[in-house]
């Protein structure tokens, strides 16, 4: 799975939380971006990432990301073989 | 952090308890909630609209996924963050309800276990179903 295609799933994964279908997200999308991106929500997107991806955080790891970019290099980092 | 109470918990954790619906506890509901929905209260009503009995509400019952994610699963140095509800038979009054749950995902990132939890009733059926979202105070 190359990047591009992490994305386009991160990005599902995105519309399904904000429920917003028409929600376009790109690497450089953060918080600010998106105004439902509260604190709940961001524990509700790394949960949801976690299931999808099938991969583990360690404690705190993503509470300092600047962004969906960011959140795709941690991803890459943890588990370098996404197929 | 190994020692920590996130850390005992494992997938496939379960509880479960009993709870009797009484009349006492619906009275005490509407007095709580202001709901007296004739559906709760008046029998006729109920019976007219193809119901056994007058129907219990469905957020009385699941103050039961409270007392199962705080009294028993995890227990303590626990809090609900999130609670998604599906009521899929109506409760009548004596009705004798099992609840139960168990843990399906631990995110130690984030300190939250997910429990998927089911009412049933005394004749085995689901009455109520949920995904609850629960946070874990780590320095316990």
């Amino acid at each position: 799975m190359n990047r591009q295609e992490i994305l386009k799933q991160v990005e599902a994964i995105f519309r399904d939380i904000f429920d917003d279908s028409q929600l376009n997200i790109v690497e450089s999308t953060n918080a600010e971006d998106i105004e439902d991106w509260d604190s709940l929500n961001h524990i509700n997107l790394v949960v949801a990432i976690e299931k999808h991806f099938d991969i583990k955080f360690a404690l705190g790891e993503l509470q300092t990301l600047k962004d969906v970019g960011a959140m795709i290099d941690l991803m890459l980092k943890e588990k370098i073989n996404f197929e | 952090m190994n020692s920590s109470f996130l850390n005992k918990i494992y997938l496939g954790q379960s509880a479960k308890f009993e709870k009797v619906i009484d009349s006492d506890m619906i009275a005490n509901f509407i007095k709580l909630s202001g709901d007296n929905n004739p559906i709760h209260t008046d029998l006729s009503y109920c019976v007219d609209r193809g119901f056994e009995n007058i129907v219990v509400h469905g957020l009385l019952t699941s103050a039961f996924f409270s007392t199962l994610v705080g009294v028993y699963l995890p227990e303590k140095n626990s809090f609900l963050r999130g609670i998604k509800i599906d009521f899929v038979n109506p409760v009548y009054p004596g009705d004798k309800l099992e609840v139960s749950g168990e843990v399906v995902f631990i995110s130690l990132a984030v300190k939250q276990i997910e429990i998927k939890a089911l009412v049933r009733n005394q004749n085995n059926n689901i009455v109520s179903r949920a995904k609850i979202n629960v946070g874990i105070f780590d320095d316990g």
